[in-house]
């Protein structure tokens, strides 16, 4: 296995691997500073920040030569024999003059922009930068710049990393960022009628280390050391990209990818990115109703406890007879499963299908290899796979409608959790004979107007729980916000309508299903951030 | 997209498309197309870089970078029909060139870089010219002007200025 | 007074149409070529150049026929020759007058060095300022076409070249090897890092070799005349020290600035400067005593008067204090001017050029630059040399601080000019700015107006 020495620690990497010393000396962990290279960019090696001084160890002597001169570690191969040195005198003065020439111009702004708190010029500066000021004072500017719908440009902060224009470039095709001018002059600009607005331009706010592109739809909203972070999963696709969900006080705040080399690597889109606003739509249900009168129609909803509803709903579907339960691909796998434990405890014969899967017309993948796909829900193979345990058919919605129509039902239970509209009138008559319909869905729609009983939904981040995405991938993440008062998560409603104690707990159901069958077996033990491939044992 | 009347006539795009046999790819001739259109039009107005764009299937972004880069090619509107390089290297310098561009924008009434508003005269300061056996010199259209003192450069540009009419 | 050096260089200067191919032919060229083309092979004629011990023209001055063995042996291809004509160099004209008055001898070593090197097709970037150039390199391209020179099955051998002119816009920086590759190819021309090398992967990914006009021209003069012929010429390389490649063959010095006569004259590599001043350029002019000489371009530094001895070879500049031969550009300042007139002019130029890419370039070039504009206005301190010293000393390639050696072509006008200056800054700061010369802190900074 090849060995790299970083400041006299040897360490191993893997004899496949192809890595530059920034990511050896990580393994170290040693963090050299870095502001233009990304992993998932070209090499541009420009801004210097990295600098460090590196050599070879002769293998057979192991004598040291070092370089005379200092290397960029980005564009540096780390192999066997290389030596790495990140703390000497001569890169600890280099890193404080690419700090001290990045602050010349730099608007001392921070107390004014939204970067401070999670500023990489911040951080390396107090890390490894001056302490006095040497260059001349002048009076900054802070031009702000439109360059899209959804991002902002503070012009005179920026510090030519030139990732954005990278990403635009490689990463989603568009090419709409570019640089303007010449030397210390240059700027980053749209062309005028050609504004920065391909479905991933969110990513480069990410992207930029400083605080000179900014999200507009974040601007100004949370200081970032409010926030806490919590690992989740988009669910606005059967992607499935790896997300942090950044809230304070149950407030949602902004989503950022979760780096997952399987999924998503480093990127999310906008929908995804910007897809959290209904979580907090005054208008989605809250509190559970049952229609009062005797007819479904025509009474409005009185409130039910939750304590009640538990009983009450078990006793409705009960009484009304044949049950068909729509499973919604917006559940979790834990969600699904016991939403299918609980329909046949209250009849054992009770029609199981997979909930509408809202679809757009067609996946759309981009040249770095990113994909958005057609299907707009997180877990459809997932629920797919836990009806199958009960019901090797596995039917769809379509034939949870024809099934209905058939006159083969008396109690419909939808769950929905859409984050919009997804079902019409037309569809919603369907269910309109029956003697008990239960909508339970994040908004109001036709099928609520019908309803039986009208329950609430969870939005992803109150959620907890595991999905399945398109490529077979099950990732588990936990609860970041606790949903409005009057707000059941349906898993908590599912768990005590199986007479289970305490608080709902996603793992030990997880746990449950992973024992009792052969699809889920994967998620028997701990699952890596990242999530885990359930193919790999099923095949097993 | 292109919804006005184009700015590269055909003419201008035949002469791009000469060139294409000479490149393995087409963004090779963005240099080359932004000199056709400025040597016809003293400019390259944003509406030329777009219709440049298409031809060469690039981002309208991505031909406007590189333009920029340059720092020589104007946009807004076009530059004298004389346009008068000052040379203000060191060579230059050392025999009297920045007399000589002071002297200029003066007599014109311009600052650097500035166009007379007849349109007839640009004078931009400009580096090293190669010419130093004749500085302090200028480089007007492609005409080099040798040896110059600030009366004679004022001189030989208003000759030039009243050819170019 | 010793006989001046007969040109071969510049052997068509004075001839009337001496730019023709007629012409060309009637002094003796095209035959050399036509000779390699039927009796040598590609190999043989890299070994000649290297033997010859032609060093690069353009500036760094690497063995020439040594960077044609960096490209891959058995490549399918396409192989790139660019040749660089950028010359943009503050001081520098020796290309333009090689292009106006002899392009068939550019061409002739261009053709020969694309059989060297396979190249199929050859570029010449030429600078936006020399349309003389163009028209001259043009019209001898149309010539050589119609006389069987170029094109397809060049003389029946089985090689074929094209050569295209690609026109600049003005940026000195595109005369960095990879600068132009990357203008060459449509985009803003920022350096690339370096591996991989032009010669492995360059012009459209491509194997590529870059060389200067002059080199081109040598290599023609290498080709007529013979290894022994160049070898003869110049200052052969130091018998002590292995690693001296010596500096062969005739150079053209570009001498401006302070003289009598300033013009491009052609010697043996070596003269020096002193020489070259007086029985070339007619001396310092009005009878005046040198102050400082530039020894070849402004990257290169200064040279005080003691220092005129110093030889122009490709070692003799380094010896005292400078960064090297360069461009053999000569650019001679009395005494009559402001040292700190001289380095704004410097910074000013470099701080226009540079490319923005790297961090120290393109901050250290804008700050030292306001720091001579606050110098210049009279606002200047002594800690403002303290500082310009630390940007000259480590900003460059050298101390691995950039991507392309424009930021040591920066750094050392400042170098220089502080460590043999010093006395003369000071005492203009402390005369200018009788009461603030002494501060420490920073100080507020001037609102430039045309510095760019």
């Amino acid at each position: 296995m090849p060995t790299v020495i970083v400041d006299g620690k040897e360490i191993e990497i893997g004899a496949d691997e192809r890595l530059n010393c920034i990511e050896a000396a990580r393994r170290a962990g040693a963090e050299i500073p870095h502001y233009c290279w990304h992993p998932g960019l070209s090499v541009v090696a420009s801004c210097r920040m990295c600098l460090i001084e590196t050599g070879t160890r002769d293998a057979a002597s192991g004598k040291i030569a070092m370089m005379p001169k200092l290397v960029p570690a980005c564009q540096t191969p780390a192999k066997d024999g290389t030596v790495i040195v990140t703390e000497s005198t001569l890169v600890k003065e280099s890193r404080a003059r690419v700090e001290e020439a990045l602050l010349i111009d730099h608007p001392i702004d921070c107390p004014i922009c939204d970067k401070a708190g999670e500023c990489l010029l911040q951080d390396y500066h107090f890390q490894h930068g001056q302490s006095e000021r040497r260059a001349d004072l002048h009076p900054f500017t802070s031009r702000r710049r439109d360059v899209g719908p959804t991002v902002t440009l503070f012009v005179d902060r920026c510090i030519m990393c030139t990732r954005c224009v990278r990403f635009t470039r490689e990463v989603s095709g568009s090419s709409e960022l570019m640089v303007i001018n010449r030397g210390s002059k240059e700027e980053i600009d749209v062309f005028p009628g050609y504004p920065l607005d391909n479905k991933l331009s969110g990513n480069v706010v990410d992207l930029c280390p400083v605080g000179a592109l900014g999200d507009k739809d974040f601007l100004y909203q949370q200081r970032v050391w409010f926030m806490k972070r919590e690992a989740n999963v988009c669910g606005g696709c059967s992607a499935g990209c790896s997300i942090f969900t950044e809230h304070n006080q149950d407030t949602v705040y902004r989503l950022k990818p979760r780096e997952n080399p399987h999924v998503n690597t480093w990127w999310i889109c906008d929908e995804g990115r910007y897809g959290w606003h209904h979580i907090h739509d005054e208008s989605r249900i809250v509190g559970a109703g049952r229609r009062g009168a005797a007819a479904n129609q025509q009474a409005s909803f009185d409130t039910v406890e939750w304590s009640d509803v538990v009983t009450r709903l078990r006793a409705d579907l009960k009484q009304a007879g044949r049950l068909a339960v729509a499973v919604s691909p917006m559940l979790t796998v834990e969600e699904a499963w016991m939403l299918c434990a609980v329909a046949r405890s209250i009849d054992p014969q009770a029609f199981l299908a997979v909930g509408h899967v809202p679809r757009a017309s067609a996946d759309e993948t981009f040249p770095g290899g990113f994909t958005i796909r057609a299907e707009k829900c997180p877990n459809r193979l997932g629920v797919e796979a836990v009806i199958s345990l009960f019901d090797p058919a596995v039917p769809t919605w379509e034939g949870l409608l024809e099934h209905v129509r058939a006159g083969r039902a008396d109690a419909a239970w939808i769950t929905g959790a859409y984050p919009t509209a997804w079902i019409d009138g037309d569809t919603a008559a369907v269910f309109a004979g029956l003697a008990c319909v239960v909508a339970q869905d994040f908004f109001d729609s036709p099928l609520s107007e019908i309803a039986t009983w009208r329950l609430p939904a969870a939005g992803f981040a109150e959620r907890a729980g595991t999905w399945v995405n398109v490529a077979h991938r099950a990732q588990s993440f936990q609860q970041a916000v606790r949903p409005p008062a009057g707000v059941w998560p349906e898993g908590r409603l599912f768990w005590n309508m199986l007479g289970r104690r305490g608080l709902y707990d996603p793992s030990a159901v997880r746990r449950q299903i992973a024992e009792s069958s052969a699809t889920f077996a994967a998620l028997a033990g701990e699952i890596p951030a990242t999530g885990v491939d359930l193919r790999i044992h099923q095949l097993a | 997209m292109i919804a006005q009347p184009r700015i590269l006539t055909p003419e201008m795009v035949a002469k791009i498309e000469a060139l294409a046999p000479r490149y393995p790819n087409r963004r090779a001739l963005t240099l080359p197309a932004l000199h056709i259109v400025n040597d016809v039009l003293r400019h390259v107005p944003l509406q030329a870089v777009v219709e440049i764009a298409h031809m060469l299937g690039l981002a309208p972004a991505e031909v406007q970078d590189t333009l920029t880069f340059y720092q020589f090619f104007h946009q807004e509107k076009p530059h004298g029909r004389v346009r008068a390089f000052v040379c203000r290297s060191i060579s230059c310098a050392l025999r009297g060139g920045d007399q000589v561009l002071d002297h200029l924008c003066h007599s014109a009434g311009i600052q650097p870089y500035g166009t007379t508003p007849d349109g007839s005269l640009t004078v931009e300061p400009a580096e090293c010219l190669g010419a130093c056996d004749f500085a302090p010199c200028i480089l007007a259209n492609d005409q080099l002007l040798k040896n110059l003192t600030p009366e004679s450069a004022e001189a030989r540009l208003r000759d030039l200025r009243t050819q170019a009419t | 007074m010793p006989t001046p050096f007969k040109p071969v260089l510049l052997e068509a200067v004075g001839i009337p149409d001496g730019q023709t191919l007629a012409s060309y032919r009637s002094r003796g060229g095209y035959a050399p070529l036509e000779k390699l083309l039927a009796e040598k092979q590609p190999g043989e004629v890299v070994e000649m150049v290297k033997a010859s011990g032609l060093r690069g023209r353009g500036g760094a001055g690497f063995s020439t026929g040594l960077k044609w063995t960096f490209l891959p042996k058995d490549h399918p291809g396409p192989i790139y020759l660019c040749i660089n004509a950028d010359e943009s160099e503050p001081g520098t004209f020796n290309n333009r007058i090689l292009m106006e008055d002899d392009p068939h001898q550019v061409i002739e070593g261009t053709i020969i060095s694309a059989y060297a090197t396979r190249a199929g097709t050859a570029y010449i970037y030429l600078r936006y300022e020399y349309p003389n150039s163009w028209n001259r390199l043009q019209a001898a391209i149309d010539e050589a076409y119609a006389a069987g020179l170029l094109g397809k099955n060049i003389r029946g051998s089985g090689f074929s070249l094209d050569i295209y002119l690609h026109r600049g816009a003005a940026a000195y920086i595109c005369g960095e090897e990879t600068g132009l590759i990357e203008s060459l190819e449509g985009k803003r021309a920022w350096p690339r890092i370096k591996p991989p090398f032009p010669a492995i992967e360059g012009l459209f990914h491509k194997p590529t070799v870059v060389n200067n006009i002059e080199t081109m021209a040598c290599v023609a003069q290498i080709a007529r005349r013979g290894v022994d012929w160049f070898r003869s010429i110049g200052v052969p390389s130091d018998p002590n020290n292995p690693r001296d490649p010596g500096s062969y063959g005739p150079k053209l010095y570009c001498l401006s600035g302070h003289v009598e006569r300033p013009g491009c004259y052609e010697a043996a590599l070596g003269i020096t400067a002193r020489e070259l001043i007086d029985q070339y350029g007619g001396g310092v002019w009005k009878g005046r005593k040198a102050k400082a000489v530039i020894p070849g371009g402004i990257s290169m530094g200064l040279m005080t008067e003691a220092e005129l001895d110093t030889p122009l070879d490709f070692a003799g500049p380094g010896k005292v204090g400078c960064l090297g031969l360069g461009t053999a550009a000569v650019v001679v300042i009395d005494e009559t001017v402001s040292i700190v007139d001289f380095l704004h002019n410097s910074c000013r130029f470099f701080a226009h050029e540079s490319c923005g890419q790297c961090t120290p370039c393109r901050e250290g070039t804008s700050w030292s630059l306001r720091m001579l504009e606050r110098i210049k206005a009279g606002q200047g301190r002594l800690r403002d040399l303290d500082l310009l010293a630390e940007i000259g000393s480590t900003m460059g390639m050298m101390p691995g601080s950039t991507i392309c050696g424009l930021a040591d072509g920066a750094a050392w006008p400042i170098k220089n000019a502080l460590k043999k200056f010093r006395g003369e800054f000071e005492e203009y700061i402390k005369r200018t700015n009788p009461h603030g010369w002494m501060v420490t802190d920073p100080v507020p900074a001037l609102q430039i107006v045309g510095a760019h």
